[in-house]
């Protein structure tokens, strides 16, 4: 007897297809699994026969083949050790013939019988839901997960035993749990922009970031506040919308980063060591390509604090995903290709020691050594780019997270408003050729721009970043119009800092 | 072009050996009479003990020989200066004074000048670094050469300034006449050669070591009457100058900055052990005219005169003022600067205006130069 069961296997971050293909024949006793399992998906087969005898199943004593089709394909992983159970059940006449219709199986097992999650339930999920699988078997505790891919059914079951039982419509099945769309908003480590004295300059800067998802570099001396100010931005990012919220949780739940038990409503913010690698950023592995930190921060921030001290190739790297939104990692096996939407906030001192312009001790060569470190490609990614210098103790502080927060809201929404025809949202993302239609400048605005440009030298592309996060100004403040005050303020946060 | 004196490619032969200084150079020009003698002696094996040693040297008599050595002189323009020879610059107040120099340039007639020396940091702020150009320009315009060594930073600007009011300037440098150190000043080099010349005493290849440039110092110290350090660190080759400086009994001025400012940090270190202040371009023209009281003595061939208005002390006393109108925010904004660098943060808070308005004022400022943007500070000019 032959049984096929749909589930899936997770290359990067998206589900991928498998037919767990199970045939029974007489014969000797055996247990053949084909298909490019890797070593836990060999393992299976010691993990399924001691299952089925903690179940009180019947092993079938015949010659069985199990092949994971498409047989080219990669599995990594045990989430298919509940679907390999359940075919050798089909095909071995223990489950009615059609119970399994239109139905995908998802998890591990234990040796008891015990139905155990794996990481990516939500990204297996949406795929066999995207394949016409209509019901999918998945662990218990991974239900609420399954439940956020919408539009299949999803039948939970803690163990072996309870599926069957289900399956064989001797019991209902348990009703499974309601998505959670929310997830509390956690202020990260308790700190808040409030903390913050002075640097106002730079605080406009943190908001235009958080608002128009432009990328930010902030440079200057050691305790002038770069690092302070940089992680305090989680706490004022708008949260994500419902498609990116999903997208985040099936993506940090295939990382195995979130439990998926809610919907990761918080813009990711991932701090990297400098000591990363290439591959640890951009994503990468041998035999399975394991997501970097450029798409676990996608939706959200990747901060990268001492930029300099990275290796210049690896910022290098960074180039083609920061333009792209996405990264094709390819390796000889397999190429993948991962989101990579995230905004680059950067802190780098402005030489060696540190301690420039004041009590710099680095010599001019140095210091050139230290400034061709960040190639020139690479700056100018940043639309804002500022010096920040130590503010005096008696500086005022500013305003508090909850109500950047609420204006960094409010100016997310207004984008989405008038970006609802066009393929990006922020105002980052705005190309060139439609500043003049999407952002229009009143004569006012449009010469102070040309003067700007005059007097700075600046180039066509450095003006339009300025005109782009004078949009952004535009945004926090609730103006429909970009003033000529706006165009003044942005050109104030994009400086050679280096 | 007509062949090069024996004495001086005997120099020049002699000068490349490896491990010979000046010392060595300055016993042999002593016990054989002159360069060319010399190397006949060091070439028959009959020098001191200290000439011995390269004799093993495979190459070394092919590295002396004349034509050899007149091809590279040729090439690279150079000529070779020696102590005993009618325009040797340097003052016989000079103790270790060279034993010959390497000199390359079209404007020999800057070393029979009076000349002052303009010397400080190479990481100079921005207001340093104008101060050594309008010091140098006012210099040349009233006729005298200006001396530095070439490096970034101060010694560049006063280069400029100079190049800039058509005047001549020599460029002292450590390394070999055929090494253009640091590399980006190949413009620089290229347009002191063209309006002064570049001199030093080291032989060709010969590269920016560590331990040249004090030795150089003591030159810029000697070809000039008057030595002037604009800004300068604590530790750093220009107060190694201005000590040269004092040990010749030459007249030093000294720049005062800001205690705030670190490239003047070693300045005012100077100005506190009784070094003259430089309060205005005006005290640079009264010293060097007090050091060179007579004039006559350099036989000066005519002042360069440049400027407009005529005297040189009028203009400096009247350039800063005129200026065209300005609207309130930028006045505002000049006030609230107090003449040092500042953050836009602090401007907004010192101006009480808002970040646009002062951007606007600082762009009306950056415009007409009066001030600069840079390492993320505003400085008033």
């Amino acid at each position: 007897m032959l049984a096929s069961i749909p589930s899936a296997t997770v290359v990067g971050v998206d589900g991928h297809l498998v037919h767990v293909e199970v045939h029974v024949a007489p014969g000797l006793p055996a247990y053949d699994l084909v298909g490019l399992p890797d070593a836990s998906g060999r393992e299976s087969r010691e993990r399924v026969r001691a299952a089925f005898a903690s179940s009180g199943l019947e092993w079938p004593l015949r010659r069985i083949t199990v092949n994971l089709a498409p047989a080219a394909l990669r599995k990594t992983g045990s989430g298919l050790d509940a679907a390999i159970a359940c075919g050798v059940l089909l095909a071995s006449g223990q489950l009615p013939e059609h119970s399994l219709r239109d139905t995908g199986v998802v998890g591990e097992l234990g040796l008891d019988g015990s139905l155990r999650r794996v990481p990516g339930v939500l990204a297996i999920v949406a795929c066999l839901a995207r394949h016409g699988v209509r019901r999918v078997v998945v662990p218990a505790e991974a239900a609420r997960e399954a439940a956020l891919a919408g539009s299949v059914e999803v039948l939970p079951a803690a163990t072996l035993t309870e599926a069957v039982t289900c399956l064989r419509g001797e019991w209902p099945w348990p009703t499974a749990p309601e998505a959670d769309p929310t997830q509390p908003f956690v202020s990260a480590d308790g700190v808040d922009l409030a903390d913050v004295r002075g640097l106002a300059v730079a605080r406009t800067a943190l908001a235009a970031s958080a608002a128009g998802g432009h990328h930010l570099l902030l440079v200057g001396p050691p305790g002038a506040g770069k690092t302070m100010l940089a992680r305090r931005l989680p706490t004022i990012l708008a949260p994500l919308d419902h498609a990116h919220a999903l997208e985040v949780t099936r993506v940090h739940s295939a990382a195995g980063l979130a439990s998926g038990d809610h919907l990761v409503t918080t813009p990711p913010f991932r701090a990297p060591h400098h000591g990363a690698s290439a591959p640890a950023l951009i994503g990468g592995g041998v035999s399975r390509i394991r997501p970097g930190e450029i798409t676990l921060a996608s939706r959200g921030v990747l901060f990268l604090d001492e930029l300099g001290e990275f290796a210049p190739s690896v910022l290098d790297a960074l180039r083609q995903p920061l333009e792209d939104g996405s990264v094709l990692v390819c390796r000889s096996g397999s190429s993948v290709e991962l989101p990579a939407h995230f905004v680059l906030v950067a802190c780098a001192n402005p030489c060696p020691c540190g301690r420039a312009p004041d009590r710099c001790r680095c010599s001019e060569a140095h210091r050139a050594k230290y400034r061709n470190r960040l190639s020139a490609p690479l700056l100018d990614r940043f639309d804002l780019r500022l010096y920040v210098d130590q503010p005096s103790p008696s500086d005022p502080p500013g305003p508090g997270s909850a109500e950047v927060r609420a204006r960094v809201a409010e100016a997310v929404a207004r984008q989405r408003a008038r970006y609802t025809n066009f393929p990006f949202e922020r105002n980052a993302q705005l190309p060139a050729p439609l500043l003049g239609e999407l952002a229009p400048l009143g004569s006012d605005a449009a010469a102070e721009l040309h003067d700007i440009a005059l007097v700075r030298r600046l180039s066509g592309r450095g003006t339009a970043r300025i005109h782009k996060v004078a949009r952004t100004l535009a945004d926090l403040d609730g103006a429909a119009a970009i003033e000529a005050a706006h165009i003044a303020a942005a050109s104030e946060l994009r400086s050679d800092v280096l | 072009m007509k062949p090069l004196p024996v004495d001086e490619i005997a120099a020049a032969a002699l000068a490349g050996l490896p491990g010979v200084g000046r010392a060595t150079l300055r016993d042999l020009w002593k016990n054989h009479g002159s360069p060319e003698c010399a190397l006949g002696a060091v070439l028959a094996g009959a020098a001191g003990p200290a000439l011995r040693r390269w004799a093993d040297l495979d190459d070394w008599p092919e590295r002396c020989r004349p034509d050899v050595v007149a091809a590279r002189l040729a090439r690279h323009r150079v000529r070779v200066l020696l102590p005993d020879q009618a325009d040797w610059p340097i003052p016989p107040d000079l103790a270790d004074a060279p034993a010959l120099l390497f000199t390359r340039g079209s404007a020999y007639e800057a070393l029979q000048r009076p000349a002052v020396a303009i010397v400080g940091t190479r990481a100079a702020s921005p207001h340093g670094l104008a101060d050594a150009h309008e010091l140098a320009s006012h210099a040349t315009r009233a006729g005298y050469v200006v001396v530095s060594g070439l490096a970034l930073g101060i010694d560049a600007a006063a280069h400029r300034g100079a190049l800039d009011a058509g005047g001549l300037t020599v460029g002292v440098v450590a390394t070999g006449p055929d090494v253009t150190y640091p590399r980006r000043h190949d413009l620089l080099y290229a347009a002191v050669h063209r309006q002064g010349l570049t001199l030093g005493e080291e032989g060709f290849g010969a590269g920016p070591l560590e331990w040249r440039f004090p030795v150089r110092n003591r030159l810029i110290a000697a070809l000039a009457a008057v030595v002037v350090v604009v800004e300068a660190h604590e530790r750093g080759g220009a107060l190694d100058t201005a000590t040269h400086a004092v040990g010749l009994g030459r007249p030093l001025l000294v720049v005062p900055g800001s205690r705030r400012n670190p490239a003047a940090s070693g300045t005012n270190a100077l100005l506190r052990d009784g070094a003259t202040p430089l309060l205005d371009p005006t005290d640079l023209l009264v010293a060097l005219e007090r050091a060179c009281h007579t004039p006559q003595r350099y036989a000066i061939s005519a002042p360069i005169p440049v400027s407009a208005t005529g005297s040189p002390h009028a203009e400096a006393a009247s350039a800063p003022q005129s200026g065209p109108q300005r609207s309130a925010a930028a006045r505002t904004i000049l006030a609230a600067c107090h003449g040092e660098a500042a953050t836009i943060d602090e401007l907004v808070t010192r101006s009480g205006l808002g970040t646009a308005e002062v951007s606007g004022a600082l762009r009306e400022l950056e415009r007409v130069g009066a001030v600069e943007r840079r390492h993320g500070r505003i400085w008033p000019r």
